[in-house]
């Protein structure tokens, strides 16, 4: 068993090194089809930041009459608090709202004109309030409906809905197309690393026809090509992660200057998954190259 | 040692290569198959070794009925019979010292084993100095007889020989068949499978005349007669 064992790792070795130039090739190609399964993962990373960026955006306005006391709102803000549907609670004042109006409008003078002519300031106190999730924003709207305070406005949330439906149908979609599109690159990328593997067993026929012809059981064959797949994958694997990351550092400073504000470390997201991606990866690398061993070997010796 | 009973092989298309062949071979014989190309002759050597299956009859050869044999027993039989093809079909990758072990090697041979045996069957064909070379830089004569010294390596009881000198010179040739008659000394059956008649004539030992799939003459002291 050791023997055999022994025989099987020298074999694997020895084929690998004296097929030098055709092991380089098969090697390229696994570590272009990691580096593309990366780059997809790449894709999806940015694209959930940017579609979690456009959902944060969304929020619920709780507009408040312009008598009430400001220890009155911040007693219903702090109630408002407490629901587990609430992440965070903004209380833009009076003055504040009006400030952040006419910063909005600098450059419409009709506007700035109307408000000095109306002399008083026309906006209401609001509190801006962030849902802790999307799913729970039907939940938040029933509890905002059943708030039972004199000092709240007006309390028409039929238009978030109509927003927030539109955005997930949209964001969905993305999702799917996505998904769709990484899936079918992924297809394809698994088809040229297996199409790449049988073309080097293919190389090999001669060889394997002449151990068939001397005595040798297909296992004595298949082995070593087979252990060859792994050290392929795990080579593959080792390339593309020293390559991989500082391409992410050169892409790093891209994506925060694009997403500015929110979190997207791309280097950090790798490194902190680095082994249910690049082991994921060495694994169906591995199994790719095996079942394509398998297959080709079983042709070839066939005499 | 080899007994073949109505030995047929048909291919598709109702093409009929042996069309009932009967042979006997006697353990230590050293007999020589002989017809022109397209006669039946390899396809007799391939169903010899499991490469191809026969349509009907039976083979046996030293008492096991390989008629039926299965996948998983065919490198089983290989094993046993020694086999060199004229395209001497050896492994490029390898050195010739590899090359002849890789046939100890399948059979599990312990490395201690293989490093006392190959050296000594290298000698015997004359080739101990190369025995880190590799085929490429070897003639063709020389590989012929690194193929012979595979074939030997497992010691086994039937030498089988299919076209061995076609693609050698006559002196290489004549070097190739002086090692089969030295091999047959040693009590291994020798089957030489050829077409050249020179050789055959020159033997003077037993010869099968095969001639459309059928085995038309059998002297034990033959001459080429096609």
């Amino acid at each position: 068993m050791f023997l055999s064992t022994a025989r099987v790792i020298k074999f694997s070795f020895q084929d690998i090194f004296r097929n030098i130039w055709l092991s380089l090739v098969t090697l390229i190609i696994l570590i272009l089809a990691l580096f593309t399964v990366n780059m997809l993962l790449v894709v999806k990373v940015v694209g959930d930041t940017a579609v979690e960026a456009i959902k944060e955006k969304i929020d619920v306005n709780l507009f408040l009459k312009s008598s009430a006391k400001e220890e009155e709102i911040l007693a219903l803000k702090a109630n408002l608090e407490k629901l587990s549907e609430v992440k965070e609670i903004e209380y833009i004042s009076k003055a504040d709202a009006l400030e952040r109006f006419k910063e909005k409008h600098s450059d419409n003078a009709q506007i700035l004109d109307s408000l000095r002519e109306l002399g008083t300031n026309p906006l209401t106190p609001t509190l801006v309030i962030k849902p802790t999730s999307l799913d729970d924003f039907d939940n938040l709207i029933n509890r905002l409906n059943a708030i039972d305070n004199e000092i709240i406005e007006s309390r028409n949330f039929a238009n978030y809905k109509l927003i927030l439906d539109k955005i997930n149908g949209i964001t969905k979609k993305v999702t799917d197309a996505a998904l769709f599109l990484s899936s079918l690159f992924v297809f394809i990328t698994l088809l040229v690393v297996y199409n790449s593997v049988r073309v080097t067993i293919y190389t090999h026929k001669q060889e394997i026809t002449i151990m068939r012809l001397v005595g040798a059981s297909r296992g004595f064959i298949q082995m070593p090509y087979l252990l060859s797949g792994i050290i392929y994958a795990l080579l593959g694997v080792i390339a593309v992660a020293l390559l991989f990351y500082p391409f992410l550092s050169l892409l790093q400073p891209y994506l925060e200057a694009f997403f500015v504000g929110y979190n997207v470390d791309l280097p950090a997201y790798f490194y902190g998954n680095i082994v249910l991606i690049f082991g994921t990866q060495f694994i169906g690398a591995s199994l790719v190259n095996m079942i394509a061993t398998l297959f080709a070997v079983r042709k070839y010796s066939r005499v | 040692m080899i007994k073949c009973y109505n030995v047929i092989k048909m291919y598709p298309r109702n093409y009929q290569a042996l069309q009932g062949v009967n042979l006997h071979i006697r353990p230590g014989e050293f007999v020589s198959i002989v017809g022109q190309s397209g006669s039946g002759k390899t396809t007799l050597v391939k169903t010899l070794i499991g490469e191809e299956k026969i349509t009907h009859g039976k083979i046996v050869i030293g008492g096991w009925d390989i008629t039926n044999i299965g996948q998983r027993e065919i490198p089983v039989l290989r094993r046993q019979i020694g086999v060199i093809f004229q395209d001497f079909k050896l492994l490029n990758k390898k050195t010739l010292f590899e090359n002849v072990s890789f046939a100890m090697q399948v059979c599990g041979g312990s490395p201690s084993k293989i490093r006392k045996i190959v050296p000594h069957v290298m000698k015997i064909v004359g080739l101990e100095q190369k025995m880190h070379r590799y085929p490429q830089e070897i003639s063709g004569g020389e590989q012929q007889r690194v193929a012979i010294a595979r074939a030997l390596v497992h010691r086994p009881k039937i030498l089988l020989a299919d076209e061995p000198t076609g693609n050698l010179d006559s002196i290489n040739a004549n070097e190739i068949i002086e090692l089969l008659l030295r091999i047959n000394k040693f009590g291994t059956t020798v089957i030489l499978v050829t077409h050249n008649r020179e050789i055959v004539n020159s033997l003077r030992r037993r010869v099968i005349t095969i001639e459309g799939g059928k085995a038309i003459n059998d002297q034990a002291i033959g001459k080429y007669i096609l």
